[in-house]
């Protein structure tokens, strides 16, 4: 069955993708990846020797570092440094490189604008597409870097839309009218990873 | 779940490669003993790859993958560009671009006991070779080659150091001579050493080293040194550091071009 969308894409169609490697100069691994408006900068050093205090000195030690496009570091970016630190051990070989650090620096270029929720439903403003954005731009740098990794990661957004059907890859404006959104990350093809968010 | 396809190495040999591809398949092969170099790992039965590049094989039996990165994996008798760090009792601590930091012990020079050990300060510029490479332990240089002779290593003194990838390193260090190193070295005269790790020293030739014609001389650790009538200023550092980093993607007919080009330019 065909459903319409404002832009005119089929409900499996992604926004125009393009993304560049190398972009950096100074750092060791770097990828620009941009999905329609979204866009977003990875940048990785490393690795470098030594870890941190609490981290195990058996493994390498990978660091997460979220930039966003303005105001405070709060909350949000911790949740997204967590989450982005768990996909990149999890695609990682970790037996090799022990005691090093590897620190991947996530620059958000834009974020097509904010979606804000009520406000004692919600405390901030976030824009679902864009952590699916950052783990495919942490990825490209990771293997622009020389990372050993066991296979890549690809990450896709998807909500449901008013109709009932499941749509892919949503923009700003649909996301604002859907009742619950996903986003999934593919490293393994025997396990898929997922990230609910209700509202 | 999925299906296995029967993987044969004929498929992916010479084309690029991402982490993950499955190159080999163990089970078909019988009785075989395969060496991996960079790049690959064993997972249960099949060789998958672990950096993107481009797969190469080797006869009989050598499979690695190739390719490019601004950081170096240490591995045994490479001749590399180190930094001092810091000097302790029995080694120098010597950064080469490597995950960990490298050990050059006070005593691996020509002749180097308890009474002469060399001083160098922090920031000096060395040509080294690599002696062991072991991962999760430190690696160790040297400055003398495998019979104990000083053979070009040591101190790098004057000059100028810029960082560039390991595959350019490759690409300079490769015989036959390197099309931009060739085109150079028949205008200009410069010194020049390149480390596998990705760093290039190059430093200008005093004017009293006049010779009619080009010759290229090869020693055995690698380092280049070409030479030519026109006498040499601290301006053709400048020309072939900056030859060097253009020529990076260019074919062997375009970085003649390129140096062609520039060196009329300055005349």
């Amino acid at each position: 069955m065909e459903i319409d969308r404002a832009d005119g894409r089929t409900a499996n169609q992604l926004r125009p993708l393009s993304w560049s490697r190398n972009t950096l100069h100074r750092a060791h691994g770097s990828a620009s990846w941009s999905q329609g408006d979204t866009k977003v900068l990875a940048a990785v050093y490393g690795p470098k020797a030594g870890t941190k205090k609490n981290e195990n000195p058996e493994k390498p030690c990978f660091e997460v570092i979220w930039k966003p496009k303005s105001g405070q570091i709060g909350k949000l970016e911790k949740e997204y440094e967590m989450i982005l630190k768990r996909t990149v051990q999890s695609i990682c070989i970790l037996t090799v490189n022990q005691n090093t650090t590897t620190s991947i620096i996530i620059q958000v270029v834009h974020d097509d604008g904010a979606v804000s929720f009520d406000d004692y439903v919600f405390q901030y403003s976030v824009f679902i597409s864009l952590l699916p954005c950052a783990i495919n731009a942490a990825c490209a740098a990771l293997v622009d870097a020389g990372i050993p990794m066991k296979h890549l990661a690809v990450a896709i957004c998807c909500c449901l839309a008013e109709s009932g059907y499941v749509i892919l890859d949503p923009t700003k404006l649909e996301e604002q009218v859907t009742l619950i959104s996903s986003q999934y990350l593919f490293a393994d093809l025997s396990e898929i990873t997922g990230i609910i968010w209700l509202e | 779940m999925e299906t296995k396809a029967s993987v044969s190495p004929a498929t992916f040999l010479d084309k690029i490669v991402v982490p993950g591809d499955v190159v080999l398949d163990l089970s078909s092969l019988t009785n075989q003993t395969i060496k991996l170099g960079g790049g690959l790992r064993q997972d249960c039965d099949s060789i998958s790859v672990m950096k993107a590049g481009k797969l190469k094989f080797s006869k009989p039996n050598k499979y690695w993958v190739e390719s490019s990165h601004k950081r170096y994996v240490p591995s045994v008798e490479d001749n590399v560009l180190g930094i001092v760090v810091d000097s302790k009792a029995d080694n120098f601590l010597v950064d080469i671009k490597g995950p960990a930091i490298a050990f050059l012990p006070v005593l691996a020079f020509e002749g180097g006991t308890r009474r002469n050990i060399p001083k160098f300060e922090v920031g000096s510029l060395l040509y080294v070779r690599v002696v062991k490479a072991n991962p999760g332990m430190n690696p160790e240089l040297s400055c003398t080659d495998a019979s104990g002779k000083a053979a070009e290593f040591g101190l790098l003194k004057d000059g100028y150091m810029f960082e560039t990838s390991t595959g350019l390193s490759r690409m300079l260090l490769s015989s036959p001579t390197c099309p931009v190193l060739e085109a150079l070295g028949k205008q200009l005269s410069f010194e020049i050493a390149v480390g596998l790790n990705g760093r290039v020293w190059v430093c200008f030739l005093m004017p009293f080293l006049e010779l009619i014609g080009y010759w290229v001389v090869l020693f055995s650790s690698c380092s280049v040194t070409c030479s030519m009538v026109n006498a040499a200023s601290p301006s053709t550092v400048v020309v072939v550091s900056n030859a060097i980093m253009n020529s990076e993607y260019l074919s062997g007919v375009q970085q003649q071009i390129m140096v062609e080009k520039l060196l009329q330019r300055i005349k």
